[in-house]
């Protein structure tokens, strides 16, 4: 470690311990502290409309599963195109409580926590049973599988009267040590939860990437078989990898069924698992900050493109619905430019900016 | 007795169009190992295009179904050109998210139109009272469907096999630097394997606009079902494709005909395939006819 950290140009370790520290130098803590100081002091500064901080409160509950998602494909290799369906899983889990003690229970209104960890647990328990066919199958085939059980769950959410037919079930209101949290204050008590949450998940990735269980899921992605004879267990690797993504997912679901306050099926769709593997894939796959670029990214735009075509459609002709045509459009231009230019998506971006800082003046 | 053969007769019908739907799919992945998510974009597009055609224009449906299948040629190869000649060599699943960019650009597209949100159904061209054979009834446009469908997939096995296009596509599936060892323009090949996939989807929808109507949401759904078919089929071969797709739509239609209602059950013949689609990954996930090739872990 050179004397003094604000002239260092590299890394300068000398032992284990150094390069395992979550933060280099203390500068880098500092930048660190003060950005998590901003993202919890901005809501008491500005005046928030409850619709805004939905939004913002969405975009952290991608992250939470967008970071599972990264997990699996990003980390390991898996494809998985049912990523939604876990966080349905999640979320339903909530609502399966709600449905047989009902909604307003002590157990869901007061030991909240709990429940969106149980939600977890069950997220979890149901990723390793869908990472099964990966001890059999690669690439493609996984992906196929992972397509069917997202079927499977549409189905069964769909048709079970159990689940309402995949109609809204309603989830009620918490309590905080102040008592019910009203209408007012609901989606700012639950940014604060999330990006708790979001802090604690995110923490537990940058260290479990340290741990042996981490990097055996990188040497599994790189190259199994080399994993195998390094003594790691490829297979078990592989189940273990989609039981974290579903633990992900699972806290995902019980805290948007919270934060709606009702589960309904249209949010776990296809179409969502596509929108989650998009967003890891512009955020940048296999790093741990493009989980929190792509959500943000992602949601922006179509916000934006919700308030283009509003905007212009009083112009065109009625018969062309651009409100619904702008979205998928744009969606798929996003994916399809980032993967032709930018395939390692926006983390690539902030790596760029930050050796370019680290560097500056000095450059070579 | 006769509920039976009509099930049988409703799943052959859908099953057909199953096997001409995923035909395309392994068209694409025979050559170029690339799947296509996109694929029931360019059912819908094909179909649209013949109803267009016919309709706005006024063309007769014979020439518009050629036409429309002229114009999805060259769309698909454009795209691949576009698209998918600059992922050569990138992991899978870049490939496969591009192809899913691709189904949303062209599902906003489509949404621009008025295609992406009302339904509309083709002229009727053929008499309207339906066959009736023992107590089984076929309707006219499914009969003439299905034979449309062997007739294209007769053509299009005739094509691999014998022709030089198709012998030079099969061996650029086979072993790509071979190919171009003796002259085979790779690239050249890929194009032209999509372009015959969006000639087989705009056929496939066309005869499934005939048969169900047009609707965006149902057209495009056929992109998503065959994926059962062509790995109960086997990913690359034709054979496979039509006898999975024949099999998947008896299992398909037996099980909305004899599950449904009992058991409590609803909607099977939707989720069927997948739950044979996860039982044959399991078990034989090289499928009916696919090459051995899976690499165990």
């Amino acid at each position: 470690m050179s004397a003094n950290s604000w002239l260092a140009t590299g890394n300068f370790y000398t032992t284990y311990k150094q390069e395992q520290k979550t933060f280099s130098t203390s500068l880098d803590r500092s930048f660190f502290t003060l950005f998590l100081v901003i993202l919890f002091a901005w809501p008491l500064l500005f005046e928030m409309s409850n619709k805004n901080m939905l939004v913002i409160d969405n975009i952290l509950i991608a992250v939470v599963a967008v970071m599972g998602l990264n997990l699996v494909t990003g980390f390991a290799g898996l494809i998985s195109i049912g990523h939604a369906a876990f966080v349905g899983i999640g979320a339903y889990t909530v609502a399966s409580f709600c449905r047989t003690i009902g909604d307003t229970h002590i157990i869901i209104t007061h030991f909240w926590p709990l429940m969106i960890i149980v939600s977890g647990l069950v997220g979890a328990g149901f990723g390793a049973v869908v990472g099964l066919p990966a001890l059999r199958l690669k690439h493609l085939y996984l992906a196929i599988a992972t397509l069917s059980f997202q079927m499977i769950f549409q189905w069964v959410i769909n048709f079970a009267s159990f689940f309402n037919q995949g109609q809204t079930i309603s989830v009620g209101r918490v309590f905080w040590v102040t008592g019910k949290v009203g209408r007012d204050d609901h989606y700012f008590f639950w940014y604060y939860i999330i990006l708790v949450v979001v802090v604690l998940l995110g923490f537990g990735i940058r260290n479990l990437l340290k741990t042996r269980y981490g990097r055996s899921l990188i040497a599994v992605r790189d190259n199994d078989r080399a994993a195998d004879a390094m003594g790691m267990n490829p297979g078990l690797t592989k189940v273990y990898a989609f039981a974290l993504a579903g633990f992900f997912a699972g806290v995902a679901g019980a805290l948007h069924a919270y934060v709606y306050r009702g589960v309904g099926f249209e949010s776990f769709t296809l179409h969502e698992s596509i929108g989650y593997l998009a967003m890891a894939i512009v955020g940048g796959l296999g790093t741990l900050n493009g989980s929190f670029w792509g959500p943000v990214a992602i949601k922006y735009l179509d916000l934006q493109m919700e308030h283009l075509s509003e905007a212009m459609g009083q112009y065109l002709p009625s018969g062309m619905n651009l409100t619904t045509a702008m979205k998928p459009f744009t969606f798929g231009l996003v994916i399809v430019l980032f993967l032709i230019y930018e395939p390692r998506g926006i983390a690539n971006w902030w790596r760029i900016a930050k050796s370019y800082t680290k560097l500056w003046p000095f450059r070579y | 007795m006769s509920y039976f053969f009509q099930i049988v007769v409703s799943g052959i019908v859908v099953g057909s169009i199953y096997a001409l739907a995923a035909l395309g799919m392994v068209l694409i992945y025979k050559s170029s190992r690339v799947l296509n998510i996109a694929h029931g974009q360019i059912i819908a597009a094909g179909a649209f295009i013949t109803y267009f055609l016919t309709v706005s224009i006024g063309m007769p449906i014979f020439f518009s179904f050629i036409a429309s299948m002229i114009i999805t040629f060259f769309l698909a190869m454009s795209v691949e050109r576009i698209f998918l000649r600059r992922l050569i060599g990138e992991p899978i699943i870049s490939v496969i998210m591009v192809t899913i960019g691709l189904g949303s650009i062209l599902d906003g597209l489509i949404y621009l139109t008025p295609f992406g949100s009302e339904n509309f159904s083709f002229p009727a061209f053929l008499p309207q009272e339906p066959l009736s054979l023992g107590g089984v009834s076929i309707s006219w446009t499914q009969l003439v469907g299905v034979i449309i469908t062997f007739i294209l997939i007769g053509l299009f096995s005739w094509f691999f096999k014998k022709s030089t296009i198709g012998i030079s596509m099969r061996a650029v599936s086979d072993d790509q630097f071979a190919s171009m060892s003796v002259g085979i323009s790779v690239p050249k090949v890929f194009g032209l394997a999509w372009a015959t996939a969006g000639l087989s989807a705009a056929a496939a929808g066309c005869i499934i606009g005939n048969i169900t109507g047009l609707n965006f949401d149902t057209l495009h759904a056929f992109g998503i079902i065959v994926f059962p078919v062509i790995i109960l089929g086997g990913l690359d071969s034709i054979l496979g494709a039509v006898v999975a797709g024949i099999i998947m739509g008896l299992i398909q239609q037996f099980a909305s005909g004899y599950l449904d209602g009992n058991f409590g059950l609803n909607g099977t013949g939707d989720v069927m395939p997948y739950i044979i689609l996860l039982i044959i990954l399991l078990f034989k996930p090289h499928g009916l006819f696919g090459i051995h090739e899976i690499e165990r872990v």
